[in-house]
């Protein structure tokens, strides 16, 4: 009876693992048009925390949104989300339950899309002529810039995140939480990260952080306040 | 009764001594302390529970530098983790005499029935499990900094690294009551709701079974606990008195001369949503509680109640006088601490963090825990004979001004250190004081990440 019960039992693991392998992934992809002012609403719940702005902390504490493709952004919330990037505060706050669905996360992106960004993020301490500066150029341009580009700008197509403007601390510390395992990312972001030694993250992540930010995406002055939430 | 209890057995172990010496002259035995150890060293065998003190605690043997964090807090729950985090090599082990963690912020809203008590409650065997360090369920009784050795009820630890976050008490005195058994019987008849959870359940209990009548809650001076709590609880206490519709009257007895925080969103909330049940005193400075008469006494008059939550000034917890650190001069006993560094002066292996430390940062939840992912940061990198570039806490505060649905506010504060005044100040504020819903559950969705940070994966 026994017997039967496990041969049986290895009968259906056989049969699941045959059908797993049988499964093959689907993929679909779905359009939203983003409401921005439905989107300003939902990020009242965000500016509570990443202030009206979203310009972030300079302590690295909170990164820059303001600027961020889009697509960047809504990475980020699907994967806060089911658990792949790993923010116990956050985690609660993207959940279907309180943000709401894909619609919903489309607007709030959409939203922070409209805002300009801080015209006085923190750069890394090693200006242009340093040494530091010149070997976080050197490793940037060999390991960095065919995805996130020459000037930093990333890709909102191919969903590579734009550097410009991103306070250093922020970058130096996803940096390391990348290379101790804390964090998971595209395979390709992982082996770079592996190949690089801590120092040289450092240094790549000061170089980007000197990127000029485009005039026109950047708020007039450092005390500019958003009016949406005064 | 601590105290006493040891004089009965310090006598007791007189007299054995004396006996076993063969001689009751006074001679003999010039004061109780030599009596006292010899009883010890010779004949009286202690109980095993006082034996049990002088041996080793049961711990796994450390596998690396051992980080002992005393007090299982906002603070020291995350401080445990992120010593992990920051150097997995720590081994770790955090020490509370509570069996389980019940929240206290977030409480005011279980209070009107908001959320229920499994949201409040967690398992610190959950918390050591999740981020890989030890939990020892013992009270703290004292220190050998020379040492460097804990005393628990479970036995010493030995410790390379000491954090100290065992939050606040209360400083009765500050309100006029001086005796101690006056102090314990007003506790006990009027607890204030902010360092025992068995408080909060008493005070659940009163807000739902209040007949009608005067309800005095007071505003502490000085940094009390959780600047926003006390008015948040007067509009929770005043929905509930409103859903029961029992004629009550909310006496807020504020010792300060003004609301300390979000003034606009409660100001508005007193008057548009309880205007019928809260008064607002504000400079009521309470000099004198008489409980047989039920009055609570200011400058100015006397109040007559029916019952009351008594939440008197709060000053750092005891152990710090017991670990030798306590500054007795300061207004809330609190250590001479590195206003960066966190470590005791002259000792940088002890820390002080949390509701205790000596920084005047908001006594809170948010705060606590962004902090201590800092300090962690700090001792990591002292063990490596490095250094962390000072950030600041983040105060971030939600408060519950409405239920059915539950509507709230938020206030995120950062600090800076003033180099002129050499003190710290507020950095960057962001009030958002128009309550709604959103706000409510924004509150519950940032407690719940917040239990999720230190508790689980």
């Amino acid at each position: 009876m026994k017997a039967a019960f496990q041969h049986m039992l290895f009968g259906l693991l056989c049969l699941n693992s045959v059908n797993l392998q049988a499964v093959e992934k689907i993929t679909i992809h779905l359009d939203f048009i983003p409401d921005i002012e439905a989107g300003k609403t939902t990020f009242s719940v965000c500016a509570r925390c990443h202030l009206p702005e979203a310009w972030g902390n300079t302590d690295g504490t909170y990164p820059q949104l303001a600027g961020q493709h889009v697509n960047v952004l809504m990475k980020q919330l699907l994967d806060i989300r089911n658990g792949t990037r790993q923010s116990a505060l956050m985690y609660p706050f993207v959940q279907e339950r309180t943000i709401g669905g894909y619609q919903q996360l489309s607007n709030v992106v959409a939203y922070i899309s409209t805002l300009p960004m801080n015209p006085a993020h923190a750069r890394g301490p090693w200006p242009p002529g340093t040494r530091e500066y010149r070997q976080g150029e050197k490793a940037y341009k060999q390991f960095c810039a065919s995805c996130h580009g020459d000037n930093g700008q990333g890709n909102n197509e191919l969903v590579y995140p734009r550097l410009q403007g991103q306070h250093f601390r922020y970058m130096s510390k996803q940096l390391d939480r990348i290379k101790s395992g804390q964090r998971t990312v595209h395979p390709a972001m992982q082996a770079v990260v592996q190949e690089l030694d801590l120092e040289q993250l450092e240094h790549a992540a000061n170089y980007a952080s000197y990127f000029a930010v485009p005039e026109e995406d950047m708020a007039a002055s450092r005390t500019w306040r958003n009016p949406d939430f005064q | 009764m601590g105290n006493s209890d040891n004089n009965g057995l310090s006598r007791r172990s007189f007299l054995k001594a004396g006996m076993a010496l063969g001689t009751l002259s006074a001679a003999a035995v010039s004061s109780q302390a030599v009596a006292a150890q010899a009883s010890l060293e010779s004949t009286a065998k202690p109980p095993p529970a006082i034996r049990k003190l002088l041996n080793e605690a049961t711990l796994p043997r450390a596998t690396g530098a051992r980080v002992v964090v005393i007090g299982g807090g906002w603070s020291g729950l995350a401080m445990a983790k992120y010593l992990k985090i920051h150097n997995p090599a720590f081994d770790v082990v955090l020490v509370d005499r509570r069996p389980e963690f019940i929240s206290f912020p977030a409480s005011n809203c279980w209070l009107a029935d908001q959320v229920n008590l499994d949201f409040l409650t967690h398992s610190y065997i959950d918390a050591a499990k999740s981020h890989d360090y030890l939990f020892l369920n013992a009270t703290v009784l004292g220190f050998d900094r020379e040492l460097k050795k804990v005393f628990t009820s479970n036995g010493f630890i030995n410790y390379d690294y000491m954090v100290l976050a065992p939050g606040i008490e209360y400083d009765y005195r500050r309100i006029g009551v001086d005796d101690p058994v006056a102090q314990m019987q007003l506790y006990n008849n009027y607890p204030g709701g902010f360092v025992n959870s068995s408080e909060l359940i008493t005070i659940k209990r009163k807000l739902h079974t209040f007949k009608g009548g005067t309800f005095i809650l007071n505003v502490p001076n000085g940094e009390y606990r959780c600047t926003a709590a006390p008015y948040e609880r007067a509009c929770m206490a005043a929905a509930i008195f409103k859903k029961r519709r029992i004629k009550a009257r909310i006496l807020l007895l504020d010792m300060n001369a003004d609301i300390r925080i979000k003034k606009q969103g409660f100001a508005k909330a007193f008057s548009s949503l309880y205007a019928d049940y809260i008064n607002y005193l504000p400079s009521s400075e309470i000099s004198r509680i008489d409980i047989d008469e039920k009055t609570v006494s200011t400058d100015f008059d006397d109040y007559a109640f029916d019952d009351a939550i008594i939440y008197p000034p709060v000053r750092a917890s005891s152990l710090l006088e017991d670990a030798g650190i306590a500054n007795m001069k300061t207004a809330q006993k609190t250590a001479n601490t590195d206003p960066y560094k966190y470590h005791v002066i002259g000792d940088e292996y002890v820390y002080v963090t949390g509701d205790s430390r000596s920084q005047p940062f908001s006594k809170g939840g948010h705060t606590a825990n962004s902090e201590a992912q800092y300090v962690a940061e700090v001792i990591a990198a002292h063990a490596l004979g490095k250094e962390v570039r000072w950030r600041s806490p983040q105060t971030m505060c939600f408060s519950a001004v409405d239920i059915n649905p539950l509507q709230a506010m938020s206030i995120i504060t950062f600090y800076k250190f003033n180099k002129q005044t050499k003190k710290f100040e507020f950095d960057r504020t962001h009030m958002m004081e128009d309550w709604n819903v959103e706000g409510g559950q924004a509150s519950l969705a940032w407690a719940e990440g917040m239990y999720r940070d230190m508790f689980y994966r």
